[in-house]
């Protein structure tokens, strides 16, 4: 059952039909939960469900999925927003979502339910350093290259970003994650025939 | 809450509605890193009326319009408000003047620069939101797709942008139904009556159902793709992208004029640096 997957191919995630979906469902849910389901904290930013996503469709397909899941996540949110665009923001989400996305990588037994305290850390940690680079180092450097100004502002809101990002991640991830562990273990005593 | 949604799903009738989805990505992709790339208002301000006359021309609902007109408006200038609190002399950096109007206070001065500066990006921001706007409701997620697939994006990735597309719509429906539901048990939404971690506890209760009816649709529609062959072979046409019709003739040698003038000005920018990032007329 448990067979041996090299790093590589864990961090692309196995790109079949169903990733393919999952991903754009992903996608829609945070470009939905990106308008709807957020609460205003700072200009441009807010305490959003949205980021709950990546770590659902990482913990499913890992990190390449998660990461094409924020980025095309956020562009489509903007387009249906209608804030006008913001491609730094959209490729901070997408580092963000890689490293996010890493649970497959690390949790080798994720499928078959394991999610214990080591990996809790793990996940936190990365979380943290996700979020440390995608909006501390990512984006306002891109909004520099792209907008070339207004860092203060970006600062600002890079920080409130990545205060409430890794909160809501981590306050709500955990929990979720371990829901979905559970889920897997029920499934995880049938044995696949060949 | 649906009507602050834009996707369109029927094609219109006006002439940019009839062009194939590979000239509209490309027009509006050519013509968003324009207005990124450029801080003149020598080019922005063509731009900003272009985008009016797009937006006019394909002749949408001028109510839904207004209002999202009038919030973004709002937004934008509420940015302004902010930049000018945290550094009220930002034209100095950026445009290279101050010329004081009127002082408020000593560290609260109005500059004629700084002012030119927000006109400018006001502007700029603008164009991009019209331009977005006409884009989204001119065009079809499948005419996206073919779009960015002629532009060689791997149709794998074009497929996942029509599907979530397909999705948006359905899932807004989703989350409705669930925080109405939830809101007739009783659940307090309201912004003035509950605080911030109470809200955040509620978002998840429908968050919850939420993920779940999405990523149960994941393994159905999964199937129905596999089913009718998706992905067994190395390229695809698309359905919705038809044959060029005489308005994607003309825009042809537009987008080519538009992507050299792009080019061009990328190019100036890095060859000869300009001293001060805004043009400025009264500034040599």
């Amino acid at each position: 059952m448990s067979e041996k997957k090299s790093v590589g191919s864990l961090i692309l995630g196995k790109w079949n039909t169903k990733t393919i979906v999952g991903i754009a469902i992903g996608a829609a849910l945070f470009a939905v939960l990106m308008n709807f389901g957020g609460i205003k904290i700072f200009t441009n930013t807010s305490l959003t469900t949205a980021m709950i996503v990546d770590v659902i469709v990482g913990a499913l397909f890992g990190p390449v999925p998660a990461a094409l899941t924020a980025f095309l996540g956020n562009f489509l949110a903007d387009l249906i927003g209608g804030w006008g665009f913001w491609f730094d923001w959209s490729v901070g989400n997408g580092v963000l979502g890689f490293f996010v996305g890493l649970i497959p990588v690390y949790a080798k037994q994720f499928d078959e339910g394991v999610f214990g305290v080591k990996e809790i850390i793990i996940y936190v940690v990365t979380v943290i350093i996700g979020n440390a680079l995608a909006f501390g180092v990512v984006t306002p450097l891109l909004t520099y290259l792209f907008y070339s100004q207004e860092l203060t502002i970006t600062w600002g809101q890079a920080t409130a970003a990545l205060i409430g990002n890794a909160s809501v991640q981590i306050v709500i991830g955990i929990p979720l994650l371990l829901f979905i562990a559970n889920r897997n273990k029920k499934s995880s005593n049938l044995t696949k025939e060949d | 809450m649906e009507n602050r949604l834009f996707i369109n799903l029927k094609p219109g009738t006006t002439f940019l509605d009839r062009l194939t989805g590979k000239t509209k990505v490309r027009v509006f992709f050519v013509l968003i890193f324009l207005l990124i790339a450029t801080w003149d208002i020598r080019f922005i301000a063509p731009l900003f009326i272009l985008s009016i006359i797009g937006l006019v021309s394909i002749r949408p609902n001028a109510k839904k319009m207004t209002v999202a007109l009038i919030v973004i408006l709002l937004l934008n200038l509420f940015n302004l408000l902010l930049m000018f609190l945290v550094e009220p002399d930002y034209g100095l950096g950026v445009v290279g003047g101050s010329t004081v109007i009127f002082k408020i206070t000593d560290f609260y001065i109005v500059t004629k620069e700084t002012m030119w500066y927000f006109l400018v990006r006001l502007m700029k921001f603008m164009a991009t939101f019209i331009f977005s706007l006409t884009f989204i409701q001119c065009i079809t997620p499948s005419e996206m797709a073919a779009g960015l697939y002629s532009v060689k994006i791997p149709y794998k990735v074009c497929t996942i942008v029509s599907l979530a597309f397909r999705y948006i719509p359905d899932i807004t429906r989703d989350f409705n139904n669930i925080r109405i539901s939830l809101q007739a048990r009783g659940l307090e939404l309201d912004s003035k009556r509950t605080g911030i971690m109470t809200r955040l506890k509620q978002y998840i209760l429908i968050l919850a159902p939420l993920v779940i009816t999405s990523f149960d649709r994941v393994g159905m529609v999964a199937n129905a793709m596999d089913l009718r062959g998706f992905g067994k072979l190395k390229k695809r046409t698309y359905y919705a992208e038809h044959e060029d019709t005489k308005g994607d003739k003309i825009m042809a040698p537009i987008i080519l004029i538009l992507l050299a003038l792009f080019l061009g000005i990328v190019a100036c920018l890095i060859i000869w640096p300009p001293a001060f990032e805004v043009w400025c007329p009264w500034i040599k």
